[in-house]
């Protein structure tokens, strides 16, 4: 099972007009708004007076403007971006004319019973829509161009991953070729599970780089990994596994082990004549996952391991961060003793649970 | 044609044995499992042919090649490797028999229908084309049927006597055959000349020192021995132990 990341189906260039904290903001954009008109008037008695009544009518605009754009929201997505932007122009100059046209009324109503001069209500609308027409047309264009901003960051961000994707190192598929060239010969039925086994990473390593797995599937590859490995080593390779306390529900971006325990392979058991053993141990605490993998290396290699060649290790690392943010990381320890190298790769992601 | 087989892989050794008995006509005389048993194996066994993997534990095939090529008669070496092996290049450069992994028995058999020595001097190329540094990193050394590796990092001095050439580590000494003055050309970089009959790692040098007689010289650190210092070499010595400290790190 592979979980895709979503990526944002929904491509409205518009804000989410509902949410609370969208029309928090946008009144505090009608207030700085009617601000702006009170103090623009040349001439007035009583600012404060022109404040009040100007925030009211504003704020009407702003909230009714929302409210329209929220309920059209569901249609508006269905339309390109020009599209609209267009009806979400047209819509907020009809909801500033109707309010317009409201507050007109009210105010001459028996309710206040102001008495406006009859140039007065042709004015008022005009001067509202051609306002709107202003905010509006800057509003759509901030939204816009924020919108592009963020599917570019968006599109990198995926780019990036994707460029991560891990890759099987061709010297393990062609040895693994000419291992299964001499499996057919002697022993068919071992050649067999080695040709599924193949297909099975390969299938891995193709799929989206962005894909996250349970834990126990990600396992389950680097079981498969090693099947493999283990018929071109033969005795000089030992795999101990340490992951019973670890949930295997936990969800781990796709090759996530196997490059590791490639690494360990290619540097640690190879160029060793007696081979060794590779340790994968895993445990919880606090919500924090940590899996380490140690191996022994060649003492000529082990420098040579910590300071270059580390293009699996660091493809993880970016791999794991693009996922889980400072949650997680990746360090690498290099240890002697009595002059036998071991190297260590410590994995930390914080626990997030498949759906079943 | 008596062949040997070489790779670090059983299953590899295993297919290389089957074509080879399809093929017919060699003799597969035997298996290696790294460059340092090659060797050994080699020098027992004395194959026409040996197969040849590049990436092996502690020997790599290139230079088990070149540790081969100064056998008395050596053997011609076919390499066989995957992919990913940077000495794809260098053996197409210089023409050097290879086959790819996994081997076609078509392809073995023609290799093996025209196998042909490689001298040490071509090897060494191939070796440095395909990024290795062209010396080796072991002094091979026979020794009443035991073939011997020394790293050349733990290598403290050569010195040349009538017939042989003694390599002298911290842990003891062994001769070797090889000339002195293939070898300075071959470790060139890490050792350097004091005298007619001596050359003297350049990272080993902790001092010169004047005997009484006014001879020059040489302390080496890890033995408590003194090596002479012929007057001609004394300024290239100075200058390369300048360099060596300038540099900070070995020469």
């Amino acid at each position: 099972m592979i979980i895709n990341v979503t990526t944002r189906s929904d491509t409205l260039f518009l804000p989410d007009f509902c949410g609370v904290r969208m029309v928090l903001a946008l009144m505090v954009i009608a207030e700085l708004l009617a601000l702006v008109l009170a103090l623009g008037a040349l001439e007035s008695s009583d600012r404060w007076a022109d404040l009040s009544v100007l925030s009211l009518f504003v704020q009407w605009v702003a909230l009714t403007s929302a409210a329209a754009l929220c309920v059209s929201r569901r249609w508006l997505v269905r339309c390109s971006n020009h599209s609209a932007a267009l009806l979400s122009y047209l819509l907020l100059l009809a909801v500033t004319a109707s309010v317009s046209e409201t507050a007109y009324w009210v105010l001459q109503s028996d309710i206040i019973g102001v008495s406006l001069p009859a140039f007065w209500h042709r004015d008022f609308l005009l001067r509202s829509l051609a306002v709107s027409a202003l905010v509006s047309a800057v509003a759509l264009r901030y939204f816009y161009v924020q919108h592009q901003w963020k599917s570019t960051i968006e599109s990198e961000t995926n780019a990036r991953i994707q460029a991560l994707q891990s890759r099987i190192r061709p010297h393990f598929l062609f040895n693994s070729m000419n291992i299964i060239a001499s499996l057919t010969r002697s022993r068919p039925e071992l050649a067999e599970a080695a040709v599924e086994n193949l297909a099975d990473l390969f299938r891995a390593s193709l799929a989206d780089a962005r894909s996250r797995v349970p834990l126990r599937e990600e396992i389950g590859m680097a079981r498969k990994y090693l099947h493999i490995e283990h018929l071109r080593l033969g005795e000089r390779l030992h795999v101990e596994w340490g992951m019973d306390t670890v949930p295997e529900d936990a969800l781990v971006p796709v090759l996530t082990l196997q490059p590791l325990l490639e690494n360990a392979v290619y540097h640690g058991i190879e160029p060793l004549v007696e081979g060794g053993i590779i340790s994968i141990q895993g445990r919880t605490t606090g919500g924090i996952i940590k899996i380490t993998l140690t191996n022994p290396v060649a003492p000529q290699g082990a420098l040579f391991r910590a300071q270059g060649n580390r293009m699996a290790v660091d493809n993880v690392r970016e791999r794991l961060v693009a996922y889980y943010g400072a949650d997680a990381g990746l360090t690498v320890v290099v240890a002697t003793e009595h002059n036998d190298w071991r190297y260590s790769v410590s994995l930390r992601f914080p626990y997030l649970r498949a759906e079943t | 044609m008596k062949i040997l087989i070489v790779d670090d892989e059983a299953l590899a050794r295993e297919r290389l044995r089957g074509l080879i008995a399809e093929l017919g006509g060699h003799e597969v005389v035997g298996e290696a499992a790294n460059g340092k048993q090659a060797l050994e194996r080699a020098a027992a066994l004395l194959p026409d042919a040996v197969l040849m993997d590049i990436r092996m534990p502690k020997l790599d095939g290139l230079e088990a090649a070149l540790h081969l090529a100064l056998l008395d008669e050596p053997p011609a070496v076919i390499f066989t490797t995957a992919y990913g092996d940077h000495a794809l290049a260098a053996f197409e450069a210089h023409a050097t028999d290879y086959l790819l992994k996994p081997i076609r028995r078509e392809q073995l058999e023609r290799a093996l229908g025209k196998t042909r020595q490689m001298n040490r001097a071509q090897l060494a190329v191939v070796r440095r084309d395909s990024g290795e540094a062209r010396a080796r990193r072991y002094i091979s050394a026979h020794a009443r049927g035991m073939l011997q590796l020394i790293p050349v990092g733990d290598i403290v001095y050569f010195k040349a006597d009538q017939k042989y050439v003694t390599v002298r580590t911290p842990e003891g000494e062994v001769l070797i055959e090889d000339a002195l003055k293939t070898l300075e050309e071959e470790f060139g970089e890490r050792f350097v000349r004091i005298h007619r009959n001596s050359l003297v790692a350049a990272a080993s040098i902790a001092a010169l020192e004047r005997d009484n007689a006014g001879n020059c010289l040489v302390r080496v650190r890890g033995i408590t021995e003194r090596l002479e210092v012929s007057r001609r070499h004394v300024a290239e010595l100075r200058r390369r132990m300048k360099a060596g400290a300038e540099g900070g790190g070995e020469v």
